[in-house]
């Protein structure tokens, strides 16, 4: 009996061991290379998606890895390896620099002037700024105008209801989000929330569940709730750029299954595989794609959402002050 | 007024006859011990990160025992609560965490004493504990909940060291979980889709020593001086679990001082309990 309680405690002692922690790399250039290959192969949501050969882009990079004999050259090694997955949600952090991927909105036109938006043709200087929304009556008040720049900038219903009764004589409202690279997914669904009259599954989620690269769980909806008092239900125009990146992506997304909702201008940025973060052995933060979002009709939003009406920006209306989209959406209102 | 005045001062008079009528009338006394510790901490949460994080904690737990009744003098009821808070860092010391817990236990134990000197405690104890750990430089996984209650096996030996002025009480108390249920968030899911979108599948868990081991024994001293007795001692906590494809481990060695005292102030050597008043340290 003794020995039996002997052998009881020794294995309540001893099991702790048995489970099987997944070993660290060490810290050294080939032990964080690993350690950053393995994180985008088995976590990385868009491998398969984007036709990419991870197992190639090890070959090719780990060969490289000799010449990288100081820290900043290792650094820029990794990340021109993580910039071969082409998305903008994907940054390794180290100290002395941040890794990134920008020409989802440097190869194409910016369509987009700030300096133009401030002049007395639309917002003026005396607009009106409530959270982040710079907001005013445009097209001698015929149509109310919001400029929101980003989706981290919080902004109460209590804002929202004074912009919005501030146009209460106005046929028609355009919310600008070009240049607008995204903030936080709940802002997101709040501001969309006041342009749907009823619940509607406005696209999907999964996550990776497996390190292989098509392990994904079963999609989630991600339901879009109209807001219980406050519901602007005449035209809405939804201006995009390329810029209009990641909580964006997923406004704009949400946009096209609103009543009354237009969006207008270029294609946006994308982003839509929802980012989560890593670390390497020498302490640096990766930031990858993890859970990709998915429209309504389950289409991947990653590279972007079309407008219903594009248009770009023309150097010669810039150069005369005026801005082609804006025009085009106050011209589409009737 | 003048009703309740007499009457509180007739309840008076009665509870002092009482007690004087009760001279061999034997009371249960509540042993309450409170410790602070410093704590080693290191941590693994491969839902924040695949490192280690390392760092210091400090902690304050309350325990209190007594008898289930008088007439029963072998088994004892137990009750903890123990907060404790860490702050570590991963082993390149670029990112911190932050962590604080909180955790109740309730249980029973029956009294052995196969010597003079020598008690052993021997039950189980359910606890609940919740726990929340914070990665501020993380994107989208900045933090991540412990959440858990489990039956556990309990086990106390209590040896007395009689010196030439005072009698110490050296003190092993071990701990291992055997059952329960656990929190685990999804690995890979932002808390996001699991909370804002309700993908709840898969974060509940029953646990057992397959997926949930550990032990946290502690060495105390307890040590009379004139009107008190002072604990202290060294602790242990391991665990490890698993769930959802991830491993997540916690060690911690805490260096610990406290009060050890019986309820109604009896403690110490000049300040001993009558022997109608019946305490679990007997």
């Amino acid at each position: 009996m003794k020995n039996q309680f002997l052998i009881f405690i020794l294995t309540i002692v001893l099991l702790p061991s048995c489970m099987n922690e997944p070993a660290t790399q060490p810290n050294t250039h080939e032990g964080n290379f690993q350690s950053l290959w393995n994180i985008i192969d088995t976590r990385y949501c868009y491998l398969d998606y984007k036709h990419i050969n991870w197992d190639s882009i090890y070959t090719a990079y780990h060969q490289k890895l000799p010449s990288a004999t100081t820290e900043v050259q290792f650094f820029d090694l990794m990340g021109s390896m993580l910039a071969e997955l082409k998305d903008g949600h994907v940054n390794l952090y180290s100290d002395f620099d941040i890794s990134r991927y920008w020409k989802w909105y440097q190869d194409y036109p910016s369509n987009f002037s700030s300096d133009l938006i401030y002049t007395d043709r639309y917002l003026g200087k005396n607009y009106r700024m409530a959270g982040g929304l710079n907001y005013g009556k445009i097209d001698n008040g015929r149509i109310g105008y919001i400029y929101y720049g980003s989706f981290s900038d919080a902004f109460s219903d209590g804002n929202m209801a004074n912009a919005l009764n501030s146009f209460s004589t106005c046929h028609a409202l355009i919310i600008d989000v070009r240049d607008n690279g995204g903030g936080s997914l709940e802002v997101s669904k709040q501001m969309a929330s006041y342009f749907f009259t009823k619940e509607t599954v406005t696209g999907y989620m999964r996550h990776k569940t497996g390190d292989g690269h098509t392990d994904f769980s079963t999609p989630v909806e991600i339901v879009t709730s109209a807001h219980k008092t406050i519901q602007w239900q005449r035209p809405v125009i939804i201006l995009t750029n390329r810029m209009s990146f990641s909580a964006t992506n997923d406004f704009v997304n949400r946009m096209t299954q609103a009543p009354n909702a237009t969006i207008i201008g270029d294609k946006t940025g994308g982003g839509g595989g929802l980012p989560l973060s890593s670390e390497l052995p020498n302490g640096w933060l990766v930031r990858f794609s993890s859970s990709p979002m998915f429209n309504a009709a389950m289409e991947n939003t990653e590279f972007g959402i079309n407008p219903d009406i594009s248009v770009a920006l023309s150097a010669a209306d810039q150069a005369n002050g005026i801005d082609t989209i804006i025009e085009r959406a106050m011209a589409s209102v009737k | 007024m003048k009703k309740i005045v007499l009457t509180s001062f007739a309840f008076l008079i009665g509870s002092i006859l009482f007690a004087q009528n009760g001279e061999n009338q034997k009371y249960l006394l509540t042993t309450r011990t409170n410790t602070v510790g410093l704590s080693l901490l290191s941590l693994t949460d491969p839902y924040l990160s695949p490192l280690k994080y390392t760092g210091t904690g400090i902690q304050f737990e309350h325990e209190s025992r007594r008898f289930l009744s008088i007439s029963n003098t072998h088994i004892s009821m137990q009750s903890k609560l123990n907060f404790e808070g860490g702050f570590l860092l991963n082993p390149a010391q670029t990112s911190s965490m932050t962590y604080m817990g909180v955790d109740y236990s309730w249980g029973m134990h029956y009294h052995f004493r196969p010597m003079k000197g020598l008690l052993l405690l021997a039950g189980g104890t359910c606890d609940i504990g919740f726990g929340y750990k914070d990665v501020p430089r993380n994107v989208n996984n900045p933090g991540n909940v412990d959440l858990a209650t489990n039956l556990n096996l309990s086990g106390v030996a209590v040896y007395d060291i009689p010196l030439r002025r005072r009698t110490l009480k050296l003190r092993l108390s071990v701990e291992t979980p055997l059952i329960g249920w656990m929190y685990v968030p999804l690995a890979g899911a932002s808390y996001y889709e699991m909370f804002m979108l309700g993908n709840l599948s898969n974060i509940s868990h029953f646990s057992s020593i397959v997926n949930r081991r550990g032990i946290d024994p502690k060495l105390t001293v307890d040590v009379p001086f004139k009107s008190s007795v002072w604990c202290f001692g060294l602790g242990y906590r391991g665990l490890q679990y698993s769930a959802n494809n991830m491993v997540f481990s916690r060690n911690e060695v805490s260096f610990l001082i406290g009060t050890t005292f019986d309820a109604i102030g009896f403690g110490g050597r000049k300040r001993i309990a009558p022997k109608n008043f019946i305490s679990t340290n007997e």
